[in-house]
């Protein structure tokens, strides 16, 4: 009964959300901004970041977050919402050139357009703390639990939350890295959560959620480089001879180093794979899912309005299969690149062999 | 194309967060956090294997606790046939006892009866002689015609006296 009325509320209110949304394009279209519908921009808008967060059904509110940049004349901090409507502030606009497209500038006197040091706090970053704060949330209270209830395993969300710290640790990352695992633990338990709060994040479409974050090249490149960073500081003697001095005949390294070459290469290839992989998959994911939406428009702006909602009958199916592959998909690839960054980090690790004999 | 180039704030502040959740989290979460859950799968390990332990014990325990009453069983057997043993050995020594009582007091009975029937001869002696006396001095008295006669009457005397007794 009472989930029943739950649903009904549910209903009711997306029902009335849909409704002042029409409405709210209504009179967009009304005040003169009838926007042609252009696909790429739509998809790379919300594949990309944006300086405020978009509220749903609305064009033009955003919630502001702060701007931070360091100018030709030092650093300027103000809210986003004073330049994205197009304004300039302080002599900052947000770039409509080729350039620097939606990226804040600064304009100098002869009107051309310079990209300051930009450490603003963009809908991604905000994003990232939100994330990070989850993260920490959701641990710290598996921890409390240990620390109030000693012995006794924890139920309902902790419960999950153990298992799979438990699936992560005691069935990946210990076995593979062995006596090691203790130190390298908490960085790659630390990558798995971070990745997968920023996975699942990324798949709500309204406001904690819905910054493509994974599926954004600087964030994987930053796990990716951390990965690298690890994996090269703790190679041991033999991992580093196995490199610049490979058990192979003497003609494949010695003149030309082509084996040293190889090797080096690899170093840098596993991490570059690493940052790849997570980036691809994250945003074809949120790619296919956009275009899904989009086939709506598109339809109902060729063949009218009759198609178009033939059509959004099966993009709205495909589009919720697709949000339910990519829950799986954003688990996997939290675990593909923690297991990765493992099995990098334990190559690493290599003891010299004793088969010489 | 703006997806595949990197924005420099968006890493800077990547590596910012990345390194502020991992310091708190290493510091103060996951070490906690993985020594919990060992200690509990060891416990739990030791658990079963002390639960194990225990019903092996217990097995164990069950049979011995069977032996034990077989054994007080017995036991139980024995003193009760001890008991009963020695029951009729009290009553057996009991019974000779009050034989050899009996004996003596019956004995010692016999003996007064004796000495009492000595004393009534005794007696019936010393009043037979003074009966005797009397019926002489009677004899005397009426004097005495003839010493049959007489001798007839004191036979007749005593043979009174004799029935009398």
């Amino acid at each position: 009964m009472k989930s029943k009325i739950i649903t009904a509320i549910v209903a009711l209110v997306i029902v009335a959300l849909m409704g002042w949304g029409y409405y709210s394009t209504a009179q967009h279209r009304a005040h003169g901004h009838a926007s042609e519908l252009n696909p790429k921009e739509t998809i790379f808008e919300h594949l990309g970041d944006a300086y405020g967060w978009e509220v749903p059904f609305n064009h033009s509110m955003r919630i502001p977050l702060p701007i931070i940049v360091w100018g030709q004349d030092g650093l300027h901090c103000f809210m986003s919402n004073r330049i994205t409507g197009g304004e300039t502030y302080d002599g900052f606009k947000i770039s409509t050139s080729e350039e620097h497209h939606g990226k804040v500038v600064q304009v100098m006197e002869d009107g051309s357009e310079v990209r300051p040091w930009d450490f603003s706090i963009t809908k991604n970053v905000a994003g990232l703390f939100i994330a990070a704060l989850l993260v920490i949330w959701m641990v710290m209270a598996l921890k409390r639990w240990y620390v109030r209830n000693g012995m006794k395993a924890p139920r309902g969300a902790k419960g999950f939350l153990e298992l799979v710290v438990d699936f992560v640790y005691g069935d990946t990352v210990r076995p593979i890295l062995g006596k090691h695992a203790p130190k390298y633990a908490p960085y790659l338990l630390t990558a798995f959560f971070f990745i997968l709060t920023m996975n699942l994040l990324g798949l709500i479409v309204i406001f904690p959620g819905g910054a493509n974050l994974t599926g954004n090249i600087a964030v994987t490149l930053v796990l990716a480089l951390l990965t690298f960073l690890i994996t090269t500081f703790s190679g041991t003697r033999e991992y580093w001879k196995e490199i610049f001095w490979p058990e192979v005949p003497m003609a494949l390294k010695c003149p030309v180093p082509m084996m040293q070459l190889i090797e080096v290469l690899g170093m840098f290839t596993k991490p570059l794979a690493l940052m790849v992989r997570l980036f691809a998959n994250m945003m074809s994911g949120h790619m296919v899912v956009l275009v899904l939406v989009l086939l709506i428009f598109i339809f109902t702006n060729l063949f009218g309005v009759g198609v178009g909602v033939g059509t959004s009958i099966f993009s709205v199916a495909f589009t919720l299969f697709m949000l339910l592959l990519d829950v799986l998909v954003s688990f996997i690839q939290a675990y593909v690149f923690t297991i990765l960054s493992t099995i990098f980090i334990s190559m690493a690790l290599v003891e010299p062999h004793h088969n010489e004999a | 194309m703006e997806l595949f180039t990197p924005e420099f704030g968006l890493v800077f502040w990547m590596f910012v967060a990345f390194l502020c959740l991992y310091v708190i989290l290493a510091k103060w979460a996951w070490p906690f956090i993985i020594k919990s859950m060992e200690e509990r799968a060891d416990l739990i390990d030791k658990g079963v294997a002390y639960a194990q332990e225990a019903k092996s014990h217990l097995d164990n325990a069950k049979a011995e606790a069977d032996k034990l009453i077989a054994q007080a069983r017995n036991e139980q057997a024995e003193i009760l046939r001890e008991a009963s043993k020695m029951r009729n050995e009290l009553i057996e020594n009991a019974r000779g006892e009050a034989a050899v009582e009996a004996k003596k007091v019956s004995e010692a009975a016999q003996v007064s009866l004796e000495q009492s029937r000595k004393e009534a001869e005794k007696k019936l002696r010393a009043e037979v002689g003074d009966l005797a006396l009397q019926i002489a001095e009677k004899v005397i008295r009426r004097n005495i015609a003839s010493d049959d006669a007489q001798r007839a009457l004191v036979d007749q005397y005593l043979s009174e006296v004799e029935a009398k007794n």
